[in-house]
């Protein structure tokens, strides 16, 4: 809306690393701030309206503030960063629910989002760790979901009986579901599954279906619980959360590309409660 | 005489109610802004006579026709009665078609003119009354009938008479803006001289001051004012006599200091080298007029109509910051507390004309972009946590109040300190989840500098849970968010402790 008018001098100041070149001998600083004073022309838009002002004044039209109809201020709105996810919120409250809900508990292997941290921690451990595939093998490993059982099964169908008939889980809760290839977006170094584990919101008690992306291990959200969340263009797309999947995007934008940091360790997580799981892969994606 | 005083709607008549009113205020309003839009912006102003409050217009077009024509008649007969007839013929003239009927007669503006220029003091009032209503019509048809008239008008501004002199100012500054042909008559005519001289004389008639200020303004917002008008006003006397009388007078209202006002703000902003103007002191005396007002708005003490001073003052001020150099800030605008009572307008105006609160946002981004001094003041007067609340409001006052953080940031690293204590951090971590992209851009700019400028600033800002917000912005659509972030993220985040210590390893 309003841009400094280039060719304005600084103002002298500080020597010191900040804006306007960035640190000395640093490549590829990206921050370019620099304090601009900014002139209005006569006919600027951003005059408009004490322009008006005035010729309703010279027209004797003029209302004081006190009777003016109030027109609500505008808030900004916040939007989910993730490019695959076009959310916009009013609110900071609804930004954060929806950030919490979906964007929270990533696989960074995978970049699925799981609905809680423990949740999470299972995916990891069943879908992308080769040690959990070899010992399953020989013992039990695969957990029950309801927290608190701790029981632990061969595989994963048996967990699904289990959860069934103990805890009353609905027999066509998205179990099992084969993962179906999607084409050459396939991830590629992602552990074969036959069977594989619906990760839902144990609170959820719909049994609509998720949106088809064809792989599973997706995050299932109740419709009304993601209709609730957001006014986004395309709800379907909260359930698969991973930004960088090319496989959710429109082919019409320009996929950002996840970024992999070479520096970190594969086996180190990057903040609290946020994207876990190992890093680090290369190749993973055309 | 017009006075800001009372508040007068033209619209107002018995058995309109109070929803009509709205309505055709917000019609008007739709049409003004339009013409904005299109360039086609002007106003007339209509000076009533002493008795009256409002605008009558007659009803009945018949009738006023022939009133009109007769009237006509009775006067170019001569004779008894001239006065009498002339000042009912100014009357009948305020209705459109009387206007088209008398001008009709031939010689009718022969006549007019004989009136205004005779030895009856009277009848030339009268006349004069005549050619103000004419001048009024917003048919160019009418109004240019009036040019014969004009050399005279413009030697009465050297007379003394105060009502006389505001008539003949108030229908030459609603004739020029009818064409172009006009304004390049008026100005053969010594318009710009005239005017000068007439402010120069009349400084303590503030009646008379309001109309040649009006009339001025008028001619400063012609499309081509910057290459015909405006050099020749500055050369003259006029805008020393415009900042002298800028200063409102108590007991006569704001309304001569608001048109100066305007005149001003149409001459820095139509020009790109305000030299003359800051010669004046023109920007020494605006924010001086601004901090009283920041003063006695902060006691609210808020005049009606006192936003339509404020104003142009303002966009003076932004205007002439943005062209005074640099070694000259200090003498120019000197005193800091404008800062002040910049804070303050933004805030008060902020619910009721927002668009006065984001001009005044605008002028303090010029002022800390330039001044060292006044991003001190900011911080030392604590008015940092007053702008801070204001980041959630869109509509171009986040994105100008964001500036300003980031002006002060950039003067000092101590300066980034101080703006950290005040909890900037987690406001930029409501700001980075912004939809606006500048916003979060900017955001992150002003983050860049606070964790350059501290040590402990990174790991604050991750103990925030600011983290996630810039991994999030790596995936954003535009590339210039996406470089940010990362350059934060792995150049200066992923090195700090308090985000170290909470590595989970995955299983």
């Amino acid at each position: 809306m309003l841009r400094p008018e280039p060719g304005r001098p600084e103002s002298p100041r500080d020597a010191r690393p900040g804006g306007g070149g960035g640190e000395e001998g640093e490549e590829g600083n990206p921050f370019d701030f620099a304090p601009q004073p900014v002139r209005l022309h006569r006919d600027h838009e951003l005059f408009e309206d004490g322009d008006v002002l005035r010729h309703l004044y010279l027209q004797d039209l003029y209302v004081s503030e006190e009777a003016e109809d109030k027109r609500a201020l505008c808030v900004s709105e916040f939007a989910c960063h993730f490019s695959s996810c076009s959310a916009v919120f009013s609110s900071l409250e609804e930004y954060e629910h929806h950030y919490n809900s979906l964007h929270r508990h990533v696989c960074c292997s995978c970049r699925r989002s799981l609905p809680s941290a423990r949740l999470l921690d299972l995916h990891i451990q069943e879908w992308h760790d080769s040690l959990f595939t070899i010992l399953a093998q020989r013992q039990d490993m695969y957990q029950c979901l309801v927290e608190g059982c701790g029981q632990k099964f061969r595989t994963s169908k048996h967990r699904k009986d289990h959860l069934v008939r103990i805890h009353k889980y609905p027999p066509d809760f998205r179990f099992d579901k084969t993962k179906k290839n999607r084409g050459t977006q396939q991830t590629k170094g992602q552990q074969q599954k036959d069977t594989a584990m619906e990760v839902v919101d144990e609170v959820c008690e719909g049994t609509s279906d998720p949106p088809e992306q064809g792989e599973s291990m997706e995050t299932y959200v109740c419709e009304e619980e993601a209709a609730r969340m957001a006014t986004p263009a395309s709800s379907e797309e909260h359930a698969d959360v991973s930004a960088a999947d090319p496989s959710t995007e429109s082919p019409s934008t320009e996929p950002p590309k996840a970024r992999f940091s070479y520096r970190i360790p594969t086996t180190v997580c990057f903040g609290h409660g946020s994207v876990r799981g190992f890093r680090g892969r290369r190749g993973r994606r055309k | 005489m017009w006075r800001l005083n009372k508040v007068r709607h033209k619209a107002v008549r018995h058995g309109d109610s109070l929803e009509e009113l709205k309505l055709k205020r917000r019609e008007h309003e739709r049409a003004l802004r339009q013409a904005r839009r299109d360039r086609q912006l002007v106003s007339k102003r209509l000076l009533l006579n002493d008795d009256e409050d409002q605008p009558e217009v007659t009803m009945d077009t018949n009738t006023g026709e022939q009133d009109a024509v007769g009237l006509f008649l009775k006067l170019q007969h001569g004779g008894p009665g001239r006065e009498a007839h002339l000042e009912a013929l100014s009357k009948v003239l305020r209705d459109p078609s009387a206007q088209l009927a008398f001008l009709k007669q031939e010689n009718s503006m022969h006549l007019l003119v004989g009136f205004l220029t005779g030895s009856d003091a009277t009848c030339r009032l009268q006349a004069v009354r005549c050619l103000h209503e004419l001048s009024h019509s917003p048919h160019a048809s009418v109004s240019s009938a009036c040019l014969p008239a004009t050399p005279y008008l413009l030697t009465y501004l050297s007379g003394q008479s105060t009502k006389f002199t505001e008539l003949c100012l108030y229908t030459l500054g609603n004739l020029c803006p009818d064409s172009d042909a006009v304004k390049e008559k008026l100005l053969a005519q010594g318009i710009i001289p005239a005017l000068a001289n007439c402010l120069e004389n009349q400084r303590h008639n503030l009646a008379v001051v309001e109309a040649v200020g009006f009339t001025l303004s008028q001619f400063l917002q012609a499309k081509n004012a910057a290459e015909k008008i405006i050099p020749a006003v500055l050369a003259s006397s006029l805008p020393s006599n415009l900042l002298s009388v800028l200063t409102p007078d108590p007991k006569f209202g704001l309304a001569p200091a608001i048109e100066c006002a305007w005149c001003l703000h149409y001459l820095a902003c139509s020009m790109k080298d305000n030299r003359e103007l800051l010669a004046h002191g023109a920007l020494l005396q605006c924010s001086s007029l601004l901090v009283s007002l920041g003063g006695a708005v902060a006691e609210g003490n808020k005049e009606e109509g006192l936003e339509l001073f404020i104003c142009p003052l303002l966009r003076c001020v932004g205007n002439l910051l943005s062209s005074c150099p640099v070694k000259e800030l200090s003498t120019q605008a000197g005193d800091v507390r404008i800062v002040a009572a910049l804070c303050t307008l933004v805030q008060a105006f902020l619910q009721s004309r927002p668009a006065l609160a984001r001009e005044s946002a605008w002028v303090l981004n010029n002022l800390t972009a330039l001044s060292s001094a006044s991003c001190s003041a900011l911080l030392t007067l604590n008015l940092v946590p007053g702008l801070m609340k204001l980041l959630p409001f869109s509509q171009g006052i986040n994105t100008m109040i964001l500036r300003i953080l980031a002006n002060i940031a950039h003067k000092k690293k101590h300066f980034c300190a101080q703006l950290t204590r005040c909890g900037l951090l987690s406001a930029l971590c409501a700001t980075l989840k912004m939809a606006d992209q500048e916003m979060v851009t900017l955001s992150m700019d002003v983050l860049y500098m606070l964790v350059v400028g501290g040590p402990q600033v990174a790991e604050e800002f991750v103990k925030q849970g600011g983290f996630p917000l810039l991994e999030a912005l790596q995936y954003n659509g535009e590339g210039a968010i996406r470089r940010r972030a990362t350059h934060l993220l792995e150049r200066h985040l992923l090195s700090c402790s308090s985000y170290c210590s909470e590595n989970v390893p995955c299983s």
